[in-house]
């Protein structure tokens, strides 16, 4: 994986793409011990075509492939691993971009989203998955809860995160 | 619960705490693996079978 963040760190030094976090199960591992998964979702800040409020990943595509990197479905196979570049979507995901904190993997340098952004962003989404992966993050005793409930209250996530608390949270 | 049951959640606990507190570059080289082992496993005859049975 380490090569793999090379080539987006080169992606990003080049010019192709703006800031860029980890997030989804290798960003959770991060925080956790690791689970399997077969990607690496990649929040990304494109760069909008003049004059149009569409994102694009045109240029992402072509500079990976012009790298030897090939598409498969949504994914991008860089080093051997599948990649999704996304868009953040909404005021939630900018500011899980932008809060994203540095470190580095032998020395190539990286951004991996908060646990707290982790948790918003997968209680927003809400699929069996990522709920168990809140509680993986609940139980492992690693959230800020006044940051959680700050994110939460800001992004209108309170009541949502209730109603999780009530059906998975009583009995921890 | 019993003692027998109690040592065994224990246990799997203490062994998730000591994967979490790796550093982050020894947990993406297990995540590596992992990620390997599920696609051999995915890629079997017996997987194959299943997956067409529905």
């Amino acid at each position: 994986m380490k090569a793999t963040l090379a080539v987006i760190n080169q992606m990003q030094a080049d010019g192709v793409i703006g800031r860029y976090a980890i997030g989804g199960a290798v960003g959770a591992t991060f925080y956790l011990e690791p689970s399997a998964t077969l990607d690496i979702d990649v929040f990304v800040s494109f760069k909008h075509d003049q004059g149009s409020p569409l994102v694009t990943l045109a240029p992402v595509y072509e500079y990976l492939a012009a790298r030897g990197c090939q598409a498969k479905g949504e994914y991008i196979i860089i080093e051997g691993w599948q990649v999704q570049f996304l868009p953040p979507g909404d005021a939630l995901g900018e500011e899980a971009l932008a809060q994203a904190i540095e470190t580095q993997v032998d020395a190539v340098p990286t951004w991996v989203m908060t646990a707290e952004h982790l948790v918003a962003l997968a209680l927003q989404l809400g699929r069996p998955k990522d709920f168990i992966r809140i509680l993986q993050f609940v139980e492992a005793g690693v959230l800020d809860a006044d940051k959680l409930d700050q994110i939460l209250r800001r992004h209108g996530l309170l009541a949502k995160w209730e109603r999780f608390g009530d059906r998975f949270l009583r009995n921890l | 619960m019993s003692d027998w049951m109690r040592r065994v959640l224990e246990g799997k606990r203490e062994t998730r705490k000591r994967l979490a507190a790796l550093p982050f570059s020894e947990k993406l080289i297990l995540l590596e693996k992992l990620r390997d082992r599920s696609l051999l496993i995915a890629s079997t005859t017996l997987r194959q079978q299943q997956l067409h049975k529905g």
